[in-house]
């Protein structure tokens, strides 16, 4: 491959940005800095990610029109800053609000996707568990001050590496998808089969495809007739699986220590 | 068949998220914001499974997502159970106050003494006073500030 070849430019880009990700993550997390330091390195790194980004929407497959490409945009960015925001911010509470951004954002992302059910299960599903995880920061956080633990990192520079490390090969893959057809994962088409004089065993079986329109009125309906009738041993299993978790998370929480189960003991009989 | 350009652009979303999710729990202490962290994963992978069934245009990245959800809630079960568990046991949401599960040749974590946090307060807008003063209340003196 040629210097000049444009996939190889569109690498080195996204090599630059990964390299720029990692280094605005470092400079992110909390370092356990204090003062104007942790001001100006935070600084920093915003203006590293803001670059890393840009970089990123410049490398980013153009989707026709103008509407469809700003409003995908939008979402995207929205969902991907409050997501390191939610693991750069020191206080928890913080976290979760910007979590709960953050998941505003990935719903869009589902909606532009064609996944209206799932975008708006999203939100449904998450706001009762970013309640929650209110109520939890609430009820055990430091009454005064930040707590230490919230002011310093495991190892941030290498964990800023290894996240860059990991979108670097995903990135890099996805962008081999978009290069051509891959040899290793393509799927002889029934057609060739039968052109080939073979016989065509494995037919699949004829199921409701997506709609083009992805707003398209009988959506869900489609949804639930995929999920209840290929999948309805999956959801009997599901729903078993949130029972166990509900007993189990009662049976953890409820347990009482060795010396509690002597005290209730020996209060039993002297009654 | 090569994907489309939004289902590449989806898949890159999903990617950054899960990235993101995997820095987050490496690198952060609170218990709580490990948990957010790998609620961020699975969310990137929410977003890569519907790509992929766009892509191949059936149900079965929507099915995934469903399960995943219905997975992630189990989990969020039982992983606040844990929290609880281990803050009425330690006092702290602190992933290093369980430090004493490590290997045994590993070097224990040690935390340095840390510069006092900075003196710049938040500035909260506030009303314009009107009216009387108000008598001071006894309850509300009690409350904390800030978390």
């Amino acid at each position: 491959m040629s210097p000049g070849d444009p996939i190889s430019i569109t690498g080195s880009i996204l090599a630059v940005a990964v390299g720029c990700s990692a280094a605005s993550l470092w400079l992110l997390l909390p370092r356990g800095e204090g003062g104007l330091r942790e001001h100006m390195a935070s600084r920093f790194g915003m203006l590293l990610g803001a670059v890393a980004l840009a970089l990123f929407v410049a490398t980013g497959h153009r989707l026709g029109g103008l509407g469809d490409e700003a409003v995908f945009l939008v979402v995207s960015l929205v969902a991907v800053i409050s997501s390191v925001a939610t693991i750069v911010t020191r206080s928890p509470v913080y976290s979760a609000i910007w979590f709960a951004l953050a998941l505003t954002g990935v719903a869009g992302v589902l909606l532009v996707l064609g996944a209206q059910f799932l975008g708006v299960a999203t939100i449904v599903v998450y706001a009762g568990a970013i309640l929650v995880m209110f109520l939890f920061v609430l009820m055990l956080a430091q009454p005064t001050g930040m707590a230490p633990y919230d002011r310093v990192s495991n190892e941030p520079l290498l964990s800023a590496v290894a996240g860059a490390i990991m979108l670097g090969l995903l990135t890099l893959f996805i962008g081999r998808l978009s290069a051509g057809p891959a040899e290793c994962c393509a799927v002889p088409s029934k057609a060739a089969a039968l052109a080939a004089g073979g016989e065509v065993t494995l037919s699949a079986p004829s199921r409701p495809a997506i709609p083009a329109d992805p707003l398209a009125a009988d959506h869900v309906a489609r949804l639930g007739g995929e999920l209840f009738g290929r999948h309805l041993l999956a959801i009997e299993v599901a729903g078993v699986l949130l029972l166990v978790a509900l007993i189990g998370s009662i049976a953890i929480v409820s347990r009482t220590s060795p010396e509690e189960r002597l005290d209730l003991a020996a209060r039993r009989a002297d009654a | 068949m090569t994907p489309s350009a939004l289902v590449l652009n989806g898949l890159i979303v999903g990617g950054m998220l899960f990235a993101l999710g995997l820095v987050g729990i490496l690198a952060r202490r609170n218990l709580i914001v490990m948990f957010l962290s790998a609620e961020l994963m699975l969310q990137g992978i929410s977003v890569s499974l519907v790509s992929w069934s766009r892509h191949h245009g059936d149900w079965g990245g929507h099915v995934l997502v469903i399960f995943v959800l219905t997975v992630a809630a189990c989990e969020a079960a039982i992983a606040l159970v844990f929290v609880l568990q281990a803050f009425a046991r330690t006092g702290r949401l602190d992933s290093a106050a369980w430090q004493a599960l490590r290997e045994s040749n590993l070097p224990r974590s040690v935390d340095h003494e840390l510069p006092a946090v900075d003196a710049v307060t938040p500035i909260f807008p506030r009303l314009t006073p009107a009216g009387a003063a108000p008598e001071p209340d006894e309850d509300a003196l009690l409350e904390r500030e800030h978390v």
